[in-house]
């Protein structure tokens, strides 16, 4: 790890913001570079480079650039992912505020790759300091001619245009998104058919997440061999962890993926306020499975490792819980997030989220019943796997790993002593004795 | 094709099918809300749930494909918890009202959680709260509570009627269906989101609470409303037509029919204002006689005039059989002018259903024989001659002509006119003698639709001609529980005839030998004397109906 800059993504350049900066800086050299080679060329050095999407499937990109037909008489898109809607997660808003023309400058090879007519930027509605900036950014590259009509003097066109979401958890969903773009409902679709066949106004599409696609530039200057070594092997270059709850300094911090999540918390984000203990840890995001304080000795941040303690990357969104965190609480508040979040398109998602936060509020309110915690477990594992979009795992998950990992929290909420079912017949029914 | 296996039987499929119409076709029911044939697959209900081998989850049924070598297990004990799993979810929010509930008896919901869940719920929380009685258009009912949002009414109004008027919001266990802003569930067709509900969401503002489903009896017929002939299902409890609803006839109506169809053929059969009986006029005064006084009546009657002196009207909305004896009677007393009125609506038609003529039976009517030989006998001919005083006597069944004040004027001229009629009408007022025949809901025959299409018509209603048991016709709970004498259902039986059976008589009366002791015999005869009716049966109309032949050869109605 020593013979690469420490940051790929948000480099230490004051006003890089600003085109002219970017470009003293080598920018938009890796859109010249790919126009000149052949489409097949540029997607297999981005395979070569492993990337895998930072949108929390981590799916690798190169491959899911394949998937786009080559020979079709539809104009094909790409839809970049800045929904960032997940809860603790909050590093896209830094490309955009820091670093905006690489992530236009992605987009453009993705978009040569892959023959795109138009990119569609999807950002959450929230955004509008960050909206501004890269909307002005956009149109400090298309008077460039960076973007536009035959870009760069070559015979290849393509646009690209920012969408306003209107607030909704679902529209970071890939195919909610490409729903809400076209000004529908933000329903999941049923897959298949998957986007790269049937996507935006039913042609090919491909949806990747604002962090991978200005990882391509990267990529394209200096080569996919070269960014393949970067962090861990199997899920490589680096990641905007983004770090909140109790630590001392939280933030957006790029480093390579596989640091160890202790390394990240201590070194990095400053450790604990007032030297507390960690009670639990989201590693990527509210959907991901948490992890118990006593169990972050040796995790990497990487796909592999989090994979084999049980959890996931998700966005690399890190939530630290100290001792003092009544981790019902906030499960409550997650719970509380999906169920209003829930679109209410199918059926165990739509009731059981519902479902699972009043169990959760009885528990709060120390009305809770020892049959209930099996009950909400139950509730999270029906929902888990049966629905249209990963919306109902990630109300699940939380759910069962907190209940796995912090059963007695729950214990210590029972109020109620399970009633018997015996039937008490009333007094002027009970036979008198004597 | 390809191979697939279903709870461990091998079956060889179309490819290009999924999992559930693949089990549709051979006879596999796997529980669906939100699929519909006729409907794109929105995969949102999740209660088709099914096991697949080599999948890692459960997959829906509707929107999966099959493919070469495909196990697939219905029945799993994975599939078994997931499906009760989510039928008690749908069950956590939805109102548990069956008792006053018009779907109960044709719910899916109901039927599901009979046969798929455990039956007991473990939600003990308050359920959501949404808006009731919404009234969604003129004819729709909307419990947003009882919604269990599968989308198929949106689906329909978006695919089938083309009149995107219905949409969602809200979100999560606060979704709610509703119209857009400023529109209304209005479209020709709405009330077809009233059967595609599977539960109890959508009502009919005209059924709701009038009956119990197992209370009616239900009889496959056809609609009357327009050339199009939809097959439907009549729904009748203690005697009196309550609702009517499409069946499905890929060749005619799929499963639709358009609300003006739904609402405005029945009613008259239920009316007050019925003809109970057969009726002379005594001293200007159309007087309740006996069926024999009547008849004896017209035959005696007609004697008086010459053959050119006589007209008929036979009808587009009675039956092939009646249109066929009005010839033939006709035919034996030497009368050539006959036709009938036909009553189209110019530019009331559309893709889908709707005919601009507004009558079930042109096509046959004609094809039996109610046609002139040329224009000088034909209908405007007619309304001449009886104006110029030359027509004096004529007979008319089964349309209120006089509606028409044109024909109303000429009518007065007349020296003698039979009338045929099921209601009081305008016509009657002309009438001399008013003969009181079924209508459509009560008794058997055949309409041949615009396309060619002969389909059967079956009695819903028993009057003294069709006794329900006697001649089997369908029965509702009501209808079969209790001895004879002990008949929950009593309601009013009409002395009414079908009219084929009324000129049956009258034509005995005149001399003619005919021997017809049921609808299909006269059916039968006009199968063998007319050659587009060649080989057709009442067997092989069957329910679904058959096509005239093509190739015809004009033939004459013998007498």
């Amino acid at each position: 790890m020593s013979d690469f800059p420490d940051k790929l993504l948000l480099p230490d350049i004051p006003n890089l913001h600003r085109i002219d900066v970017y470009e003293q800086h080598g920018g938009y050299a890796a859109i010249r570079k790919a126009l000149a080679m052949t489409t097949d060329a540029v997607i297999d050095e981005v395979k070569k480079s492993n990337l895998k999407g930072r949108g929390g499937a981590g799916f690798p990109t190169g491959l899911k650039w394949t998937f786009m037909p080559k020979q079709t008489s539809k104009p094909k898109y790409l839809c970049a992912n800045g929904d960032e809607g997940e809860p603790g997660t909050f590093k896209d808003r830094q490309i955009f505020e820091l670093n905006p023309h690489q992530f236009i400058e992605g987009c453009l090879i993705a978009s040569y790759a892959m023959g795109v007519r138009a990119t569609y930027v999807y950002i959450r509605g929230e955004y509008v300091k960050w909206i501004n900036i890269l909307q002005h950014a956009i149109d400090e590259a298309y008077a460039k001619n960076y973007i536009g009509n035959k870009i760069c003097g070559t015979n290849f066109s393509t646009d690209v245009y920012i969408v306003r979401g209107a607030g909704a958890y679902i529209c970071g969903e890939e195919s909610s998104l490409m729903n809400s773009i076209e000004g529908d409902r933000g329903y999941p679709r049923v897959k298949p058919p998957f986007p790269a066949q049937v996507g935006l106004w039913g042609c090919p599409t491909t949806i990747n997440n604002i962090e991978t696609l200005t990882n391509i530039p990267v990529i394209m200057n200096r080569g996919g061999d070269w960014y393949s070594k970067i962090g861990s092997s199997k899920h490589p270059g680096t990641l905007l962890y983004g770090i909140s709850g109790h630590v001392n300094k939280p933030g957006v911090y790029e480093l390579p993926t596989g640091v160890l999540l202790t390394d990240l918390i201590h070194k990095h984000a400053g450790g604990i306020h007032g030297g507390k203990k960690i009670k639990a840890v989201i590693p990527g995001g509210s959907s991901t499975m948490w992890l118990r304080g006593d169990e972050l000795e040796g995790v990497r941040m990487d796909a592999d490792s989090l994979k084999a303690a049980g959890t996931s990357i998700g966005t690399a969104g890190v939530i630290v819980m100290d001792e003092d965190t009544d981790v019902l609480k906030v499960l409550a508040r997650i719970t509380h997030f999906y169920h209003h979040e829930s679109c209410g398109q199918c059926t165990p998602c739509r009731e059981g989220c519902g479902w699972m936060e009043k169990i959760l509020k009885r528990f709060m309110s120390v009305d809770g019943n020892i049959e209930d915690i099996d009950l909400l477990l139950n509730v999270a594992n029906n929902i888990e796997g049966n629905t249209v979009c990963a919306l109902g795992d990630a109300a699940a998950w939380p759910v069962q790993s907190v209940i796995k990992k912090f059963r007695e929290e729950f214990e210590k909420r029972i109020g109620k002593i399970p009633a018997e079912n015996k039937y008490i017949p009333p007094p002027h029914l009970v036979a008198k004795s004597g | 094709m390809v191979k697939i296996t279903i709870d461990g039987k091998q079956y060889e499929v179309e490819n290009n099918l999924t999992i559930i119409q693949a089990a549709k076709q051979n006879g596999i029911h796997i529980p669906h809300f939100c699929w519909h044939p006729h409907l794109s697959v929105s995969g949102n209900c999740r209660v088709c749930l099914v096991e697949v081998e080599k999948m890692p989850k459960l997959v829906i049924a509707c929107s999966t494909q099959v493919a070469e070598g495909m196990v697939v297990n219905t029945n799993s004990e994975r599939v078994v918890q997931a499906r009760n799993a989510v039928l008690e979810f749908i069950l956590i929010n939805h109102p548990l009202d069956c008792p006053i509930c018009d779907e109960a008896g044709e719910c899916k919901l109901q039927d599901y959680a009979y046969k798929y869940s455990v039956g007991q719920s473990r939600f003990d929380f308050e359920k959501v709260r949404k808006p009731k009685r919404v009234e969604l258009g003129p004819n729709v009912m909307l419990d947003t509570e009882r919604c269990i949002m599968c989308s198929r009414c949106i689906r329909f109004c978006d695919e089938v009627a083309k009149k995107p008027q219905l949409t969602f919001t809200q979100r999560g266990d606060h979704v709610e269906l509703t119209t857009f802003p400023g529109e209304q569930l209005d479209n020709p067709y709405s009330m077809n989101v009233i059967e595609l509900c599977p539960v109890g969401a959508l009502t009919s503002r005209d059924f709701r609470f009038k009956a119990r489903v197992w209370d009616m009896s239900s009889t496959d017929t056809v609609c009357v409303g327009c050339a199009r002939g939809c097959n439907m299902k009549m729904w009748v409890r203690n005697n009196e037509v309550l609702r009517l609803t499409p069946r499905n006839n890929p060749a005619v109506n799929d499963y639709w029919m358009c609300d003006y169809g739904r609402l405005n053929t029945f009613k008259h059969v239920n009316a007050a204002n019925r003809i109970k009986a057969p009726m002379v006029r005594k001293d200007g005064r159309l007087v309740e006689v006996g069926w024999d006084e009547a008849i004896a009546k017209v035959g005696f009657e007609l004697k008086n005039f010459k053959k050119n002196e006589i007209a008929a009207l036979g009808s587009a909305y009675s039956t092939n059989e009646d249109n066929y004896l009005l010839t033939k009677l006709m035919n034996h007393l030497g009368v050539k002018r006959i036709d009938f009125v036909p009553h189209i609506r110019k530019g009331e038609q559309d893709d889908l259903l709707i005919r601009e003529d507004k009558t079930p039976n042109s096509v046959g009517a004609r094809e039996v024989g109610v046609r002139p030989e040329s224009a000088e006998f034909g209908f405007a001919s007619i309304l001449n001659e009886i104006k110029a005083g030359n027509i004096k006597a004529l007979y008319v069944i089964d349309d209120d002509i006089a509606a028409d004040p044109v024909i109303a004027d000429a009518l007065l001229k007349l020296d003698f006119l039979v009338v045929h009629a099921s209601n009081e009408n305008e016509t009657i007022k002309f009438a001399d003698v008013v003969l009181a025949s079924s209508t459509y809901a009560e008794k058997y025959g055949t309409f041949t639709n615009f396309q060619g299409r002969v389909q059967r018509n079956k009695p819903a209603i028993s009057t003294l001609e069709h006794d329900r048991i006697l001649d089997g016709m369908a029965l509702s709970r009501l209808d079969k529980f209790g001895a004879p004498n002990d008949r929950w259902t009593t309601g009013l039986k009409r002395d009414t005839r079908a009219s084929w059976r009324i000129l049956n008589s009258i034509a005995a009366v005149m001399g003619a030998k005919w021997k017809y002791n049921s609808c299909e015999d006269v059916f039968n005869e006009i199968a063998s004397t007319i050659s587009s009716f060649k080989g057709l049966s009442f067997l092989k109309i069957g329910t679904g109906g058959a096509m005239l032949n093509k190739n015809k050869e004009t033939v004459t109605v013998k007498s």
